[in-house]
């Protein structure tokens, strides 16, 4: 095994989780295309204080029990987590308090809600980051998104975040309504120019059960075009690059040394943790079987699952009433060697920097020489990804074709897995 | 009561053209007798398969017996055989004639009498049955009975003043009909003691039980037990069971003279259980087998292939079962450098082609790419040599050809006399040639066309039914095999020939075809990573082209905080929807593209 190898395969066996991420499914109002898990509760309600309380409450028991001892990373995500207000603040000192070991520490935000005392209380509680939902900073492009803020709003909240000294994102959508090439550049540029470090790009994807769903539906709004998003999308790649961004994964550009680390974790390998609603964890052999001290009634995993998934059920008000680990339904995922590695393979290809030499020695070994090296002849041979020395990494054409490439190597999994449903 | 009386025995068929209600009147003759209690009564019982409840159509042929208390106060056994109505199942209903006595020719009352009316009359004619006219629908407003039966005496010649008014829809006239089945149909014939001699009308292959037959028996009797023989293939076996259909099957000591059930023969081969066979004692057979019927015989063709090359010998197996309970289909191996390996199989009609490819879907877990439709063409070569062609691709070198023959039909279409106009442009559209037109009464012109099979196989029926707003019914036989000016169009995609692709046309109708093709193809080929040139060649001369761009944009970039799961179930639904396409070269290409030429609008 080469070094490069046994690097990867030890972050795989890694113990315990190096990510935290929490879900606050809270919103002032839902945006007409957002399937995200979050309910409209306005600002910052009892309801949306007593989950916070009982987050807290888990972290403190889970940190006791020493399982956030790796953490490193960790994203307070929604939904919309400012409709906390000053309990965010609040929450963040708690993180703070549960996982010494955090070096990152980001808040999701909307412009409407980021009040000066909450943006103040996060610094002074130990938040680093802090991404924006922006998507545009075009008033007639916000008003059918059902967005609570205008441009100005917008733009003033990224400035006076940069002023903090935060490190600051912002998530931009293209190829939405009323968009045109030239009004997304515009967006680009102005948000360029707030001194944001970073920017996440995202489609407008029209999910299930959405307003805009129903509007596609009923013949009053046009699916956004594939050709149009293609060029809006390079569209963005090239203004960012310009402007001294780089990308690092298929949606996120940064300025240099400002990538977010905790997003980097989810595409190569890292065991992360998920509490509250709808958040995901995934977790080695032997971090499961540390979660499972908590929760002893977890299905036990086999000799031959080597990464566990987990997707937590839970209504928020259960959670409320009774946070931990134990006590939530999940959606449980097992995954074998050869699967967890063409997962890998998978997800490596949303990062520039590919897959590296250690992980496809890896993969070679847990599903066959033979089987990885075809496959990534066909997506080298198809064009979307190429090789940077010893690592894969994907094209353009990769980017703008993820599903594809990404299909081709998740394709190297074999069976079926099962999706299994756990209630306490 | 007793089971060889023959005296108290009527063996009927329904006979109808499609949608004049057939199927309902024998489930209210299956209800006012009792034979199925009405909490039990499914709409359309004797249409036991999934593909004839959804369309409404019945393919298979179904026997059932049902016991009647007459007026006479004495108790009749009326063994019932549904047919199907649709002119591709014709022989479906001369299979089913040959075990009757008499028929009841249903017709609709707000329609009268159709093609199939006629068509069916006449086999029922042919086969000296008894035949009991039955105006239904007559709940209905726009109800004609009168009318009606002024046509079913000048179309058919027969009497129709005894006609029986029913409603399959109220159960109207139900009794009456049944009163008329009884005085009017003759009771079976035959000799008790004469050796066993039965006919097989329909077999279908069970797991457990091997093929079970439907029989009639002619002379004698069969029962558990008695060591029979094949007449045609002189296999014998020992009949396991007998018994009829009420309508679950219901075990019987035996089945005499004149009666009609089924027989479970334990053998594990369909092919040798042939529909039209006779049945005989092994130690005392008859001496002449019963008479046959009139042989279906397939008039298109198409390839059928595996999607999956490994079901190849599924495929094969699922044919030899179907043919036993459909033994109109016929199949040869077939190789495609696009498709692999398949057959060739051949059909009676396209919705035939259909009814079996879904059969074969659905009952044997198939699937399947069905390839253009095509005839029995005749390629006479310089030598003087003659090749049948059933497949575009076997079509030889021009440079070898003589001459090309194709098969002409006889066709009958009967429409109102507003509609003769559109049905001439249609036909000679299709290359018909008019012979003449007879007048029906005042309301309806009965036209006499030969037209190539080519052309009416591909969109002809359904072009009729739109230009005549329905009115028009069709009906065609065989007439005879003429010279046509035929090309072979060839498609190619990404520059590369895909064989299955290719068809035969005419040559003056090549052009908008292969343009029409192209646009078609266009649309039902998703777009790759690559743009993807379609184009059609004449004789190595591209004479059209369309292109499907490359696709551009696939991918979901937004992350749900690390929820990998659904991003990894979005690209497994991508792998199922590969799964039903077929990877020619680079190129993915849905099933459905392979039946393109039959969606091309001219």
């Amino acid at each position: 095994m080469t070094g490069d190898e046994q690097g990867w395969e030890a972050c795989l066996d890694a113990d315990l989780p190096r990510a935290l991420y929490l879900h606050i499914p809270f919103c002032v109002r839902k945006c007409s295309y957002c399937d995200f898990s979050s309910e409209p509760v306005g600002r910052e309600t009892r309801q949306a204080r007593a989950y916070a309380d009982s987050l807290a409450a888990e972290l403190s028991r889970l940190s006791a029990a020493g399982l956030l001892e790796d953490v490193t990373t960790a994203y307070v995500g929604g939904g919309t987590p400012t409709v906390l207000g000053m309990r965010l603040c609040s929450l963040v000192g708690d993180i703070r308090r549960a996982a010494p070991g955090i070096a990152e520490l980001t808040c999701e935000a909307n412009p409407d809600t980021l009040v000066p005392e909450v943006l103040d209380g996060l610094v002074e509680a130990g938040c680093t980051r802090l991404s924006v939902g922006v998507q545009s900073l075009d008033d007639g492009e916000l008003v059918p998104l059902g967005r609570l803020h205008d441009a100005a709003t917008a733009e003033d909240a990224l400035r006076r975040a940069v002023s903090t000294g935060l490190a600051v994102s912002c998530d931009l959508m293209c190829g939405i309504p009323r968009q045109t090439p030239v009004s997304w550049q515009r967006t680009l540029s102005r948000a360029i120019a707030t001194g944001i470090v970073h920017a996440s790009v995202y489609p407008l994807t029209i999910e299930e059960g959405t307003p805009f769903s129903a509007a596609v539906e009923g013949g009053g709004m046009r699916r956004p075009s594939d050709d149009e998003q293609a060029d809006l999308m390079l569209l963005a790649a090239r203004q960012l690059e310009s402007a001294g961004f780089s990308r690092y994964e298929v949606a996120s550009y940064a300025l240099p040394g400002f990538e977010c680390r905790h997003n980097e974790a989810y595409w190569t390998g890292v065991p992360y943790l998920g509490l509250g609603t709808a958040a995901s964890s995934m977790l080695g052999a032997r971090g499961y079987r540390r979660l499972r001290v908590l929760a002893p009634r977890l299905p036990e995993a086999g000799p031959r699952v080597s990464r566990v998934r987990l997707t937590c059920r839970s209504a928020h008000s259960r959670l409320s009433a009774d946070p931990s680990v134990s006590a939530q339904s999940y959606e449980l995922e097992m995954l074998d060697a050869r699967q967890a590695a063409a997962e890998d393979l998978m997800l490596s290809m949303r990062m520039v920097a590919g897959a590296p030499e250690g992980l496809l020695a890896h993969a070679r070994r847990r599903i066959g020489a033979q089987a990885v090296d075809e496959a990534l002849a066909r997506v080298v041979g198809s064009g979307l990804a190429r090789w940077s020395g010893a690592r894969l990494v994907p094209t353009h054409m990769g980017w703008l074709l993820g599903n594809e490439l990404y299909g081709s190597l998740w394709e190297l999994s074999e069976g079926t897995i099962e999706t299994r449903v756990y209630e306490p | 009561m007793p089971t060889n009386d023959t005296a108290h025995i009527r063996n009927f068929s329904v006979i109808a053209h499609i949608d004049h209600g057939k199927s309902t009147i024998c489930d209210r003759i299956l209800e006012s007798t009792h034979t199925v209690e009405e909490r039990d009564m499914e709409a359309q019982l004797l249409d036991s398969m999934d593909i004839e409840r959804e369309r409404g159509i019945t393919i298979k042929s179904n026997a059932v017996r049902v016991a009647y208390e007459a007026d006479d106060g004495e108790t009749y056994q009326l063994d019932l055989i549904d047919t199907p109505g649709h002119v591709d199942f014709t022989y479906e209903v001369s299979r089913s004639l040959a075990a009757c006595e008499g028929a009841v020719l249903v017709v609709d009352a707000t329609q009268g009498v159709e093609a199939q009316t006629v068509s069916n009359a006449l086999l029922a004619m042919n086969a000296n049955l008894e035949i009991v006219p039955a105006i239904n629908k007559i709940d209905l407003p726009s109800a004609d009975p009168e009318s009606c039966r002024a046509q079913i005496e000048e179309a058919l010649a027969l009497p129709a003043d005894d006609a029986v008014l029913v409603s399959g829809k109220t159960g109207e006239g139900i009794h009456e009909l049944l009163e008329a089945i009884v005085n009017l149909i003759p009771a079976p014939t035959g000799d008790a003691s004469a050796p066993l001699r039965a006919l097989i009308l329909d077999s279908w292959f069970d797991a457990y039980r091997g093929v079970v037959a439907i029989v009639r028996v002619f002379d004698g009797r069969v029962r558990a037990g008695d060591h029979v023989r094949l007449m045609a293939l002189g296999d014998t076996f020992d009949v396991e069971e007998v018994g009829v259909k009420r309508p679950r099957e219901t075990p019987l000591p035996q089945l005499g003279v004149g009666e009609v059930g089924y027989l479970v023969t334990g053998l594990k081969e369909p092919e040798l259980v042939k529909v039209g066979d006779t049945i005989t004692l092994d130690e005392m057979p008859c001496a002449e087998p019963c008479s046959g019927y009139r042989e279906a015989k397939p008039m298109v063709f198409t390839g059928v292939f595996p999607i999956d090359n490994d079901q190849y010998e599924d495929l094969r197996d699922a044919l030899e079962k179907l043919k036993l309970n459909d033994p109109a289909i016929t199949w040869q191996p077939e190789t495609s450098v696009a498709l692999g390996f398949g057959f060739r199989v051949g059909f009676l009609g396209l919705l035939h082609m259909e009814v079996v490819k879904e059969r074969l879907e659905r009952e044997f877990g198939l699937d399947l790419i069905a390839t253009s439709p095509s005839v029995d063409y005749h390629a006479f070569l310089t030598n003087g040599e003659m090749l049948e062609v059933t497949s575009p691709q076997d079509m030889p070198d021009p440079s070898r050809i003589d001459r090309i023959e194709e098969p002409f039909l006889r066709a009958k279409v009967i429409v109102p006399p507003d509609f003769v106009g559109a049905v001439m442009d249609l036909t000679v559209e299709h290359r018909g040639i008019f012979k003449d037109m007879v007048y029906l009464g005042a309301t309806a012109v009965e036209m006499h066309w030969q037209m190539p099979l080519s052309e009416l196989i591909l969109d002809y029926f359904d072009q009729l039914k739109s230009r005549t707003k329905g009115y028009a019914s069709l009906d065609y036989e065989y007439d005879c095999y003429l010279p046509s000016d035929l090309v072979r169009l060839k498609i190619l995609l990404a520059g590369e020939e895909v064989d299955a692709l290719s068809f035969i046309v005419h040559r003056d109708k090549a052009y908008a075809l292969g343009r029409g093709l192209c646009d078609k193809l266009k649309e039902i080929i998703p777009q790759q990573l690559y743009e993807v040139a379609i184009q059609a060649a004449m004789g190595g001369r591209i004479i059209a082209r369309s292109t499907v761009r490359a696709r551009r944009k696939d991918v979901l970039a937004k992350c749900y905080g690390g929820d990998i799961s659904r991003k990894r179930k979005l690209l497994e639904k991508q792998k199922e929807g590969k799964k039903r396409m077929k990877a020619i070269g680079s190129v993915d290409v849905p099933q459905e593209a392979f039946m393109a030429i039959l969606k091309v609008d001219e």
